[in-house]
């Protein structure tokens, strides 16, 4: 297996652990990455015009096509932001010739070849539970982790193609197969709140101490992340709060942990 | 007469330089950049700089700096990483420059004073001064080359100032090599000295010498009698021996003078006539002046801020810099220096992540090296100041304002500065300055009216609500009655939706919710729904989009109508600016 890894504009400046707990976990897993210098996913820019938000992403998918690769990204945002383009791209035949003459100006040009995939599908179906069973040697038995799926991973179903968006299952079978357990919290589908830091703090802030709240309510004593947007989110609102507080992992870290990794390898 | 006329020049250039980089330097304590800085005082910056100072000095962190001043600052580890070429040249400028510098400028104060019996004209001098030229000739033809092959479609930050110091730099050395091959070919270059070693100027006399220079020194004498007798020049190298030879060894080791003499014998008749030796060295040491005066006020006062700058980092490496571990003081005083520390190289541009999105708006001001020129106009008031002609005041402004708040803090600007600038830090302090000034991100300044205080100035405004086409592109979901039309107020999305959910249990409460805003787009009232909060404040979690029964693109649309907004409103916005 090989892939172009997509870190996106987080993880490198804010998040380096997720980087490095990522390589270190797929290159144990045999799972081969390939770096190349992408742009932004076009998130950010989806706000200020559609147009460009997808030349942005539809850039990053010519040059992983151009090198014969997938890619593979473990943000959430980064994700649904280049399947949404994809699906744009395929449904718009108008929008796909103004990219096309866009991308020209550097001699790209895109034909649909390249897919993106999230970590946790990746992990779950292309791995697969069983093998990682399998190579786990220091299971974290005991462990009550709840998992927090991240909602570019999620919905909308018929983009994402990732799981029953109502009733997922797969971050739950991930988490079994570290030995952990898994914890059911309400909230666990919710958002947490980061998209709208920058618009509205007040309620985004009550949006995230809510989802911890619960989830220290449900008895998990981690909270597991697969998003850098999520976890720094977390992260954030309980560095300056004296409400009680629950311990974040992202779940490459808690993986590389139960696959026996050692702890400096994994950024903890 | 001319000693005195050149050292007044050079005590002239060399008050200016001095008084320019005083005033350089003490912009690093008087520019503000960033609302943390605004009430930051002067005492306070100096404090800070001799508090961290002290600090480092006294702790560990002191063999930071002293690697940093080794790897990154001599060595350059910075700029090596990213551009081997460019790395390369900039080493050989450095290094033949400070080699004419301590070994041909400042001969009096530094050779004559280690080696003793230094004349300028004797081996091994002679060798090296064409080497050191050479190497910085070098230098700069492997800059204009690596420029050439960089070539980009992006627009790249440069000043005519900074091209018109490089043009200077070469001027120096041309005219340097011209005066060494003027000096070797001139006969009365030659008789000037005979005059005073040997006591004579007669032709007839000094025949034997003029055989000898004539063939082994290069000097061009049109009267001499060819072909030269072998015996009159070994007369003449008697003569040499006692009267020139302490002085002076063959020139033929000046390899870039000597040929260069050779090219120019069949002028030389004309050049000693009209004095060239004396004017090629008011050039040649002009040149050097004025470089020197003007050093401060271009982009080479980077050999000062540069290095400063790399210390600065090693003692505080950016990563570490965050907002909590440094006073606002030094912070301030940081981002004052890298304004002077970018050497406009545009590296960080060929990294920067939105790139992309900078050549589709055609908006530069999302690079960080034009970004940082802005940070600078900004600060000095001149950029809330600028009109553009057909959009009126401030347009510079809010076109700066709009890419800055696009930028991802993604960090790679910061990592391949090959001065170690803390980019982040600025980019965050650049949007601090431009939402004080009235000038914050959409979602900021669409809450300054409410949705119908929009939909109502749009009305009255009829460039906008006539701009129908553009919308299509810009929003073809919202501009297509099929996309939301299947809507049967079910009220679905409004109760799978976060936001409403805990506005209800705020006072951050939203003004419409999701259904209402696909009712008002069935009804045709899309310009009501432009300033919603509900669309301002969509974390766009798709709940919506998964619940709804009848497959309406509710989030899909949501991110339209920002977008829509953006534009529109932002247009509204821009025309009252310009008022």
């Amino acid at each position: 297996m090989k892939y172009a890894l997509f870190l996106g504009c987080k993880i490198p400046s804010r998040l380096p652990a997720y980087e490095a707990s990522t390589r270190a976990v797929l290159a144990h897993l045999g799972v081969t990455l390939v770096d190349l210098e992408f742009n932004c996913c076009g998130y950010p820019a989806r706000d200020v015009s559609r147009d460009a938000f997808v030349v942005a992403a539809a850039r990053n998918l010519t040059l992983a096509e151009r090198a014969g690769l997938d890619l593979l990204t473990p943000c959430s945002c980064c994700f649904g932001t280049l399947r949404h383009a994809i699906r744009f791209l395929d449904e718009d035949a108008p929008l796909r010739a103004r990219v096309a003459q866009a991308l020209a100006a550097e001699d790209l040009s895109w034909s649909g070849k390249a897919e993106v995939e999230h970590l946790l599908p990746l992990l779950a179906r292309r791995v697969g539970a069983a093998a990682l069973v399998t190579a786990v040697r220091t299971p974290r038995t005991g462990l009550r982790v709840a998992a927090q799926y991240g909602c570019h991973t999620l919905r909308p179903s018929n983009v994402s193609r990732f799981d029953n968006p109502l009733a997922p299952t797969t971050f739950e079978t991930l988490i079994r197969a570290t030995g952990a357990t898994p914890v059911d919290w309400p909230r666990r589908l919710d958002c947490c709140g980061d998209p709208l830091h920058e618009a509205n703090a007040p309620l985004s802030a009550h949006m995230t101490r809510t989802k911890i709240a619960d989830a220290l309510a449900s008895g998990a004593e981690v909270l597991c992340t697969a998003c850098p947007h999520c976890h720094l989110r977390f992260d954030a609102a309980q560095a300056d709060s004296s409400e009680p507080t629950i311990r974040t992992l992202l779940y490459t870290q808690l993986l590389g942990l139960a696959l026996g990794l050692p702890a400096g390898s994994l950024g903890l | 007469m001319s000693t005195m006329l050149l050292q007044t020049a050079l005590d002239v250039s060399l008050v200016l330089c001095v008084l320019g980089l005083v005033w350089r330097v003490s912009a690093w304590f008087r520019v503000r950049i960033g609302p943390d800085a605004r009430d930051v005082t002067l005492s306070q910056r100096v404090a800070a700089l001799l508090h961290g100072a002290g600090a480092v000095l006294a702790s560990r962190r002191i063999f930071d700096v002293l690697r940093a001043c080794f790897l990154d600052v001599l060595l350059l580890r910075r700029l090596f990483a990213n551009e081997k070429l460019r790395w390369l040249a900039h080493l050989l400028i450095v290094v033949g420059f400070v080699l004419l510098l301590l070994m041909h400028a400042l001969a009096a104060v530094v050779t004559e004073k280690l080696f003793q019996g230094y004349q300028p004209t004797l081996a091994p001098y002679v060798f090296l001064r064409n080497l050191f030229g050479a190497i910085v000739f070098i230098g700069v033809a492997l800059l204009l080359v690596g420029r050439r092959r960089r070539r980009t479609d992006l627009a790249q930050v440069r000043r005519p100032i900074d091209a018109a110091f490089v043009a200077l730099l070469g001027f120096v050395l041309v005219t340097g090599f011209l005066l060494e091959a003027d000096k070797i070919a001139s006969p009365r270059a030659f008789y000037r000295m005979t005059e005073q070693f040997v006591g004579s100027t007669d032709p007839e006399k000094l025949e034997p010498l003029r055989a000898l220079w004539a063939s082994e020194f290069g000097v061009v004498f049109d009267d001499l009698k060819q072909p030269i007798d072998p015996r009159l020049i070994e007369t003449g190298r008697e003569l040499h021996r006692d009267a020139c030879a302490p002085c002076h060894t063959q020139p033929a080791s000046a390899f870039v003078s000597y040929p260069v003499a050779r090219m120019l014998a069949p002028a030389i008749g004309v050049l000693d006539q009209g004095r060239a030796d004396v004017w090629l060295l008011y050039l040649h040491a002009f040149a050097c002046f004025l470089g020197l005066a003007s050093l401060p006020f271009t982009l080479f006062f980077h050999v000062v801020s540069a290095p400063i700058s790399l210390l600065v980092n090693g003692a505080a490496p950016n990563r570490a810099s965050s907002a909590q571990e440094h006073s606002a003081a030094a912070r301030a005083s940081r981002r004052a220096l890298a304004l002077a520390a970018c050497v406009r190289c545009g590296i960080c541009d060929a990294h920067c992540s939105v790139a992309p999105l900078a050549r589709y708006f055609g908006n530069p001001g999302l690079l960080p090296a034009h970004k940082l020129v802005a940070s600078g106009e900004f600060a000095g008031g001149r950029l809330l100041r600028s009109r553009n002609e057909q959009d009126g005041l401030r347009y510079e402004a809010l076109r700066a304002a709009e890419a800055a708040f696009l930028c991802t803090d993604c960090g790679r600007c910061t990592s391949v500065c090959p001065v170690g600038l803390d980019l982040e830090d600025l980019w965050q302090a650049g949007r601090g300055d431009f939402a004080a000034a009235g000038l914050p991100a959409p979602a900021q300044w669409v809450r300054e009216r409410a949705a119908l205080a929009w939909a109502e100035s749009l009305e009255a405004d009829l460039v906008q609500s006539r701009a129908s086409e553009a919308d299509a592109t810009l929003a073809p979901l919202s501009a297509d009655r099929r996309s939301f039309s299947r809507c049967v107020q079910c009220q679905t999305c409004t109760n799978v939706c976060p936001v409403v959910a805990h506005s209800m249990h705020s006072d951050h409460g939203v003004d419409l919710t999701p259904q209402k805003v696909m009712n008002l787009l069935r009804l045709g009232l899309r310009d009501l729904t432009l300033g919603s909060r509900m669309v301002w404040d969509c974390a766009t979690c798709y709940q919506c989009q998964e619940h709804c029964p009848e497959g309406v693109r509710v989030a899909d649309i949501m991110c339209e109508l920002r977008a829509l907004a953006v534009r529109r409103l932002g247009a509204v916005r821009g025309v009252r600016e310009a008022a």
